[in-house]
């Protein structure tokens, strides 16, 4: 009997060759797709499970919210995370914290090479213990014991050493420090949080800082992990309110606030301040899923359709083996198998193009997914289990609706009638057009909003503007000299420097401003500039003045607000700014001018209270400034670079040369939304074609099944054209329900979408046309080539035989 | 009116070549009503499809209304095939999903016509075939009388110059294939060329003049 079956099912595929291309090719896609999202999100949610004692790991997160102003930060003072294992040892079981020094940059050498790093940390000695990483060469338990040693991984090993054992031998940081490398560990696995080449011992940072690491409760440079009996988190938090009572300063307790974050949803669920690197979405993992989802529900729709329409023809079939006694059980049976064995033939091609697809995936989304996930045991078995269910859901409806013809009336070929059925049909094509067309629609909107962003007016100037990271080098030491050497080149227009990047991140400065209680104090947005920073930038000067190097009392006296401080603080006018005071830890700040409003970070945020303020003593400069940003002419860039780099090298010997354009690093604020939008622009193609292919093969079916009436048509004059419009006309009423679906749902989804982000576009309403013209067009050149050879199809072929 | 000359139609399949017609020389003129008759496969039905503009010779000379449009395109024969010719089959090829009003109205609609000008043409065509009280039905809720008489009415509801019917009581009985010989007889007088394919001799009694076919050669003409 089973024999049988499959004897059957496999002439049919042959004897069917179109509809069972379509159906497989079409399944595969979707299985494909479906898979390689999968893939993605699996690996997207595996971030940083690998340490043992994930679950019970916490980073602690500080707010600092002074009446609307302030930060949520990732990182905490130096002090917290041992004061706290201290003071609750029965739920604290171990704590490290991460230090970067706060510089973008370090420098790295050794007597063969030198690298500007990027990926430099301090640890405590404990980093280890509750971070799992794999030691090649050195010991977890102690590599990070002794001061001034490194634990380094593997590539980073070989770029310093090459195939010598680095075990004891050194690297020297900053040009200051030599660090012996006492551990070498496998690269960090990219499904972590943060990336690291180097981990040095934080107690390596003591001699910089004078003997002991700072001891400040204001100051918040460390990301702060503990790892806390199960079950104590909530308890813990509870107590949290008395230990900021105890530790913090008065001027901030009230507003400062701790929580924990459990290590596992730093990856997806974290945009704080301070991050260590950006971190993904959910709701853009949700996104994916759903469309991934779609993607399974269109090649199951098209499955349905073509194997409903393509019933007709086997009606023959089953009447005879209803005359001969074959049970209905027995049909569906034998139509769910064969569904089952196109699904598992579509999966096993869905292999091969995953397989040929994944390496462009991992390409563009800088992951390394493979293939090989899924011969392990659980994964295997929910393929296996995408495979059958997909061939028994799609063959479900067509088994027992094929099953419950009337033997007499199949044999009789009367089923013409029966099969035309086809309003489930009909909703099923709708489905998939709303499906295409919101996507359409949404994958517009991304882009747009995307470009948006890339264009919105946030206040400052972008182009044609170069940056230095400047941390720790001579030049941050001697930044002055410097900039006069590149404002002797013509093409050099301006140059200032910085404390973070601006439009991407700032810190928080203590103030008080002019008529604030003497007990209130607030931490407000500020970086902290050099002088023609408002030039280099183009940002409006709109009250007072702008810093002046002839007014010698700028750097300890004056500083800059912006008009939303204006109106935080409650002054009337710009002009009445002018003047007022500002406490700050160093004594007290005068008003010199008010700055029109900025985005100091992405436009994900809106733009609030800000200050901009210069330092004055050599030291604290040199702390502070982090990049140089040089406003270069439009013309002989590459010349203009070649000069800045010939400056740098008579500067900072063995310092390589690093520069990047302001703009491309504005624009990596948006790479989240950017990859959303190309990965659902790739969907939405796929989802379009699948649907496309399934179209084509119920427009062929549909057209086969009325040869006939187009053939007496012909006979009695009709033209091509009017047997083209005859077989698209039903399908282009469909497009047009499908339109009015979707419209109102891409409306709501998008404006649910954009809600998310502080600067929306407005809703496109030219891309809801495109999506619908889109639809029509697809439906039309589809249905109208299929339809094309149809009507010219001589009626004496097909009406011979009637 | 219609003029055959050397007319030859051969099929070929990847290995067979088969010769359907072989230098068919005939004519018909106004008015005439002739019968084609000859055993299965002699060719008549490719002799009728061509004749009807359904297809085209091999080779040979094919003069409908003194054009010879042996190599007109499809599209030039579509054009003079819905302003000159009617068909009757003899499975009358009604279109299921059509009501009986609509299946008359299908080579008006071809031709452009006003909705009001089919309307009355339908009725006039419909009055003519006795089959009007039943504008509404469906196809297959009428007898097979009732449907080719239906299909006639479709044939001559343009006023074409020819009527082409292939076996037009092949699906009938005796009494009602009778009585559609009687309304293409009776449209004969009126003027109208009839060109029929049949088996049977009682049927081709009603026409003028008999064309036997036999392996796609005239073999002779009977005029009565």
């Amino acid at each position: 009997m089973w024999i049988n079956y499959l004897k059957i099912a496999f002439r049919n595929l042959i004897k069917h060759k179109l509809y069972a291309l379509i159906n497989i090719l079409g399944l595969a896609i979707g299985i494909a797709s479906f898979i390689l999202i999968w893939l993605y999100i699996i690996d997207e949610l595996s971030y940083d499970r690998y340490h043992e004692d994930a679950k019970n790991t916490y980073r602690l997160v500080n707010v600092y919210d002074f009446e609307g102003v302030g930060e949520n930060s990732a990182s905490s003072p130096f002090p917290v995370a041992w004061t706290l294992k201290n003071d609750y040892p029965d739920m604290v079981q171990n704590v490290t914290r991460v230090f970067n020094r706060q510089a973008p940059r370090t420098l790295i050498d050794n007597e063969f090479v030198s690298y500007n790093e990027r990926h430099f940390f301090f640890a405590d000695s404990t980093f280890f213990q509750i971070f799992d990483h794999e030691f090649i060469m050195g010991d977890p338990n102690t590599a990070l014991d002794e001061i001034n040693s490194v634990v380094m991984t593997e590539s980073t090993a070989r770029r310093y050493f090459k195939d010598e054992n680095p075990m004891g031998k050194t690297i020297r940081l900053e040009k200051m420090l030599d660090l012996k490398v006492t551990g070498v560990i496998k690269d960090v696995p990219h499904n972590s949080h943060f990336t690291f080449d180097f981990m040095a011992s934080l107690s390596t940072m003591r001699k910089p800082y004078g003997g002991q690491l700072p001891k400040t409760w204001v100051w918040n440079p460390c990301w702060t992990y503990l790892v806390l009996k199960e079950g104590t988190p909530k308890t813990l938090e509870k107590s949290f309110p008395a230990f900021i009572d105890k530790y913090f300063y008065d001027a901030e307790k009230e507003n400062v606030t701790l929580y924990l974050q459990p290590l596992t949803d730093i990856h997806l669920k974290s945009k704080l301040d301070y991050e260590i690197e950006p971190n993904s979405n959910i709701t853009y993992i949700k996104i994916l899923g759903v469309i991934a989802v779609f993607l399974l529900i269109i090649a199951i729709i098209n499955y349905i359709n073509l194997a409903t329409a393509t019933s007709a023809g086997r009606a023959y079939e089953i009447g005879i083996k209803k005359v001969f006694g074959a049970f209905r059980s027995q049909l569906v049976y034998q139509f769910l198998m064969e569904s089952v064995i196109l699904s598992l033939l579509a999966l096993f091609v869905s292999l091969f193009i995953i397989e040929l697809l994944l390496p462009h995936l991992n390409n563009f989304s800088g992951k390394e997914l493979q293939i090989g996930i899924l011969i392990q045991p659980a994964y295997a078995a929910i393929l296996m289990m995408i495979g059958i269910g997909t061939g028994l859901l799609a063959g479900l409806y067509p088994a027992l609706y094929l099953s419950v013809f009337n033997p007499i009336m199949a044999l009789n070929n009367k089923l013409s009638k029966a099969t035309k059925g086809g309003l489930g049909r009909k909703a099923l094509v709708v489905i998939q057009f709303v499906i295409s067309i919101v996507l359409i629609i949404i994958t517009l909107h991304i882009y747009k909003q995307v470009n948006y962003f890339k264009n919105a007016d946030t206040g400052f100037d972008k182009e044609n503007i170069v940056i230095l990271p400047i941390s720790g080098t001579t030049i941050s030491r001697a930044y002055e000299p410097f900039k006069e050497e590149l404002l002797q080149n013509p093409n050099i227009l301006s140059v200032t420097a910085m404390d973070d990047m601006l439009g991407v991140a700032h810190n928080t400065h203590e103030f008080r401003p002019e008529g604030f209680p003497e007990d209130k104090w607030s931490f407000y947005p500020a970086l902290v500039i050099r002088y023609d920073f408002l030039e280099t930038f183009g940002i409006k000067l709109v009250a007072g003045r702008d810093y002046n190097e002839e007014m010698k009392t700028d750097p300890e006296k004056g500083m800059l607000i912006n008009e939303s401080m204006v109106k935080h603080v409650g002054w009337k006018s710009n002009e009445e700014a002018i003047g007022k005071k500002f406490r700050s830890l160093q004594g007290e700040e005068r008003v010199i001018g008010v700055i029109a409003d900025f985005n100091a970070t992405s436009l994900h945020e809106s733009a609030g209270p800000f200050v901009l303020n210069i330092k004055e003593t050599p030291g604290v400069i040199a702390f502070f400034l982090k990049y140089v940003a040089i406003k270069v002419a439009d013309q002989n860039k590459e010349e203009t670079i070649a000069f800045i780099e010939s400056k740098w090298n008579e500067k900072e010997q063995g310092r390589p040369f690093e520069y990047n354009w302001f703009e491309q690093e504005l624009a990596q604020l948006y790479n989240d939304e950017e990859v959303l939008g190309d990965l659902s622009l790739i969907l939405t193609a796929i989802i379009i074609f699948i649907a496309a292919l399934g179209l084509y093969g119920l427009v062929s079916f549909m057209a086969a099944q009325r040869t006939r009436e187009i053939g007496i048509r012909k006979v009695f004059g009709a033209e091509q054209g009017s047997i083209m419009v005859l077989l698209s006309v039903e399908f282009m009423k469909l497009v047009g329900i499908a339109i009015l679906i979707a419209w109102p749902l891409s409306y709501l989804l998008i404006d649910e979408w954009l809600n998310y982000f502080a600067y929306q576009m407005n809703i496109d309403t030219l891309s809801f046309l495109i999506g619908a013209l889109a639809a029509f067009a697809i439906a039309m050149l589809i249905t109208n080539s299929r339809a094309y050879i149809v009507a010219r199809t001589n009626p004496v072929n097909t009406l011979k035989y009637e | 009116m219609i003029k055959t000359v050397n007319l030859t139609k051969v099929f070929r399949t990847d290995e067979v070549e088969t010769t359907a017609l072989n230098n068919i020389n005939i004519e018909i003129k106004k008015g005439e009503f002739v019968a084609v008759m000859g055993p299965s496969g002699c060719g008549k039905s490719t002799l009728l499809n061509i004749l009807g503009l359904l297809d085209t010779p091999t080779k040979g000379d094919f003069y409908f209304l003194d054009e010879n449009v042996a190599g007109y395109s499809e599209r030039q024969r579509a054009r003079l095939r819905k302003h000159n010719i009617g068909f009757v089959f003899q499975n009358f090829n009604l279109i299921d999903q059509l009501n009986v009003f609509e299946n008359v109205e299908l080579p008006l609609i071809y031709l452009r016509m006003s909705a009001k000008e089919r309307k009355e043409k339908v009725h006039e065509a419909l009055e003519t075939m006795q089959i009007a009280h039943r504008v509404k039905h469906y196809p297959n809720q009428l007898s097979g009388g009732q449907q080719q008489r239906v299909a006639v009415a479709r044939a001559v509801v343009s006023k074409p110059h020819f009527i082409l019917a292939d076996e037009p009581t092949g699906n009938l009985d005796s009494k009602h294939g009778d009585e559609v010989m009687r309304l293409l007889s009776g449209l004969n007088e009126k003027g109208t060329t009839i060109i029929m394919v049949t088996h049977s001799q009682r049927d081709a009694e009603y026409s003028h003049r008999i064309i036997h076919l036999f392996d796609g050669q005239v073999l002779s003409e009977n005029v009565k």
